[in-house]
């Protein structure tokens, strides 16, 4: 995803782009993941290429038909349905997680859309004698203007690891 | 310090000494004595189809360029510069037709072959001072392919591949040879998770008891028609050569078509797949109606097949998956996994098949979260003094004189030994190999228990 006019800061739509990601990374941090379900479009695309380290020169640094997620709706509730059994091992006792958003840009795309690019850092710990990992990752989101506000079309997240350092995703990003 | 005769004859009766899974004395035996003899996969060839393809692939800190060169060979090279050590190529894959050191720029062909050497004249008065003649990245000392899979062994005296792989290969083919088009695979996904790489290996060769449980919370969410358990704990259970699987029970009568319908591959693929495989092959499906589920081959390669609804609809599409438990050190594992799917496939198949996988397996895949998060448990857990004092029972399936609780299956159309329901034999068919090679004895032609 690309193109689209650039906005300034000043302007009402990206500081609506901006407000609406950090209120979406505050329910992913409050576990809140029905109310993120919420967020979403029922065309919803939610991908994650596998990065990959390649020459410079080589033309791609991420896999195009390979991804660690590459979700619509059907699937991402179904996560969220995983998350709320009693029988989800791996998040309970849950993770503790901080998303950090930042270097947010917001680009106008046709009337009722924005493109917006953003930085993420996602602190992960879990439990108290493992290290913490740490996420870092570009992300590339459509917002699309609805009745009920803005919700999310479309997210492509770039990690910045070729090999996760985190033991699964069990999270959002 | 380690008592290893002591050690292996507990492991041999089925009680694991716990700390066996996080020990480095244990892992510096396990780099020596088995990861330096035993066939491990690199690559499959569908992942380098054009010359000058490669992936750069590792066998614990061994770093190998899987290429293929100009000819169309397959060749694994050790990613080791011949002059002053450095890694000739740094990527993890690309097309090249050749590696060039950053260090001196000696020159490398694809197919290993030393090409360039900068002022050979000035520097080593020419080929009477280094003799490029001859010269190449040194190749793995041992590498052979069965159906596209890509194996190297350490050992230059290895045996042959095929005959290593025996009464397995009958599975192997289930997997990886549904069509004469062979596999095409995608990815891995590459992720270090703070485990173990035995205990994922153990897991995928026959844990079938743990998936009611660990697994509980995919049933709940619907992601599959059976009910919990049921189609596991029906399952057979069979140990072959060096492999070892767990299978589920499909319902009963249907034939062979219908059977692989029913798991959700499409007419023009159930009817190569009827051509493609065997008549044992195709009874193991039909008459007895198991269909492969998760299979580890020895070391640290397995495989997992399954079939969740992935659709509001209820659309079933079934996905394999090539995961490597790549050992990083006591406590820690890469984990590579690759969905796989015939090649021959419809795209529309090849996308649902692709969804299935990621909705279950993988990084973020709904069974392999809880998997890992057990494993890393484990070997937290397995650091300790106390560990020392434990030894894991690991003897279901017997009775207390180490006989089969019931008698393996007399009718089962796949070689090897096979039992129906719960049991570790296949845990210990894996144990016993790592044994053998931990004792220095290796596995020459596959040892079964």
């Amino acid at each position: 995803m690309t193109g689209g006019r650039p906005l300034p800061y000043g302007d009402p739509a990206h500081q609506d782009a901006h407000q609406f990601l950090v209120e979406e990374a505050a329910l992913l941090d409050a576990g809140d993941f029905q109310g993120w379900l919420d967020l979403l479009t029922a065309d919803i695309r939610y991908v994650m290429p596998v990065r990959v380290t390649t020459a410079r020169g080589a033309g791609f640094d991420s896999l195009a038909d390979m991804g660690h997620f590459d979700e619509d709706l059907y699937a991402l509730r179904k996560r969220v349905q995983r998350l709320a059994t009693d029988h989800a091992w791996t998040e309970d006792p849950p993770s503790r997680t901080r998303h950090f958003v930042s270097n947010v840009r917001t680009f106008a795309v046709g009337q009722a859309e924005l493109r917006v690019e953003s930085a993420l850092l996602l602190f992960r710990s879990r439990g108290d004698t493992r290290e913490a990992d740490l996420l870092s990752a570009g992300r590339t989101d459509l917002l699309r203007w609805t009745e009920a506000g803005y919700r999310l079309a479309r997210r492509e997240i770039l990690v910045d690891e070729s090999v996760l350092r985190t033991q699964n995703l069990a999270i959002f990003l | 310090m380690l008592d290893l005769p002591a050690i292996v004859a507990d492991v041999r009766r089925g009680m694991i000494p716990a700390h066996v899974y996080n020990d480095p004395e244990i892992f510096a035996l396990e780099r020596d004595r088995l990861f330096a003899r035993a066939w491990v996969y690199v690559a499959h060839e569908s992942e380098i189809p054009a010359p000058g393809d490669y992936v750069v692939r590792r066998v614990l800190a061994d770093s190998f360029i899987v290429a293929r060169d100009e000819a169309g060979t397959v060749r694994v090279m050790f990613n080791m510069c011949l002059h002053k050590g450095m890694q000739v190529c740094r990527a993890e894959l690309g097309n090249a037709s050749h590696f060039r050191c950053p260090y001196h720029a000696w020159t490398y062909r694809n197919d290993g072959r030393l090409a360039g050497v900068p002022f050979h004249g000035e520097a080593y008065g020419g080929e009477d001072g280094f003799a490029r003649t001859g010269q190449s990245l040194l190749p793995a000392p041992s590498a052979d392919s069965y159906n596209g899979l890509i194996f190297i062994s350490l050992d230059p005296d290895a045996p042959p591949l095929r005959r290593w792989l025996g009464d397995f290969s009958f599975y192997l083919d289930l997997y990886t040879r549904q069509t004469p088009a062979g596999l095409e695979l995608r990815g891995p996904q590459r992720w270090r998770v703070k485990a173990n790489w035995k205990i994922g290996a153990e897991n995928f060769a026959g844990d079938s008891y743990h998936t009611p449980h660990t697994h509980a919370s995919v049933v709940d969410i619907g992601l599959f028609r059976e009910p919990k358990a049921s189609k596991r704990k029906e399952g057979a259970l069979y140990l072959a050569g060096p492999g070892a699987g767990t299978t589920y029970k499909l319902p009963p009568g249907g034939t062979f078509a219908e059977q692989l319908a029913y798991v959700g591959y499409p007419p023009e693929l159930i009817t190569a797949m009827a051509s493609a495989w065997s008549a044992g092959q195709r009874r193991l499906v039909a008459d007895d109606g198991f269909m492969v589920s998760a299979a580890t081959l020895f070391p640290n390669l397995s495989f997992v097949h399954n079939w969740p609804q992935i659709d509001e609809a209820g659309t079933v599409a079934p996905f394999i998956s090539l995961r490597q438990w790549q050992p990083v050190s006591e406590r820690e594992t890469e984990i590579l996994s690759w969905f796989a799917v015939d090649a021959s496939a419809q795209e529309s198949f090849k996308r649902d098949s692709y969804k299935a996988y990621l909705m279950c397996f993988g990084s973020s895949g709904m069974f392999e979260q809880d998997d890992v998060e057990n494993w890393v448990s484990i070997t937290d857990m397995a650091a300790g003094s106390m560990a020392r004092r434990l030894l894991l029972n690991s003897r279901m399936g017997l009775t207390s004189e180490g006989k089969p609780i019931k008698p393996p299956m007399a009718a089962f159309s796949g070689p090897g030994v096979a039992y129906q329901g719960f049991g570790e034999f296949n845990q210990r068919h894996w144990l016993s190999q790592w044994a053998d090679h931990l004792e220095g004895a290796g596995a020459a032609a596959g040892s079964a228990s």
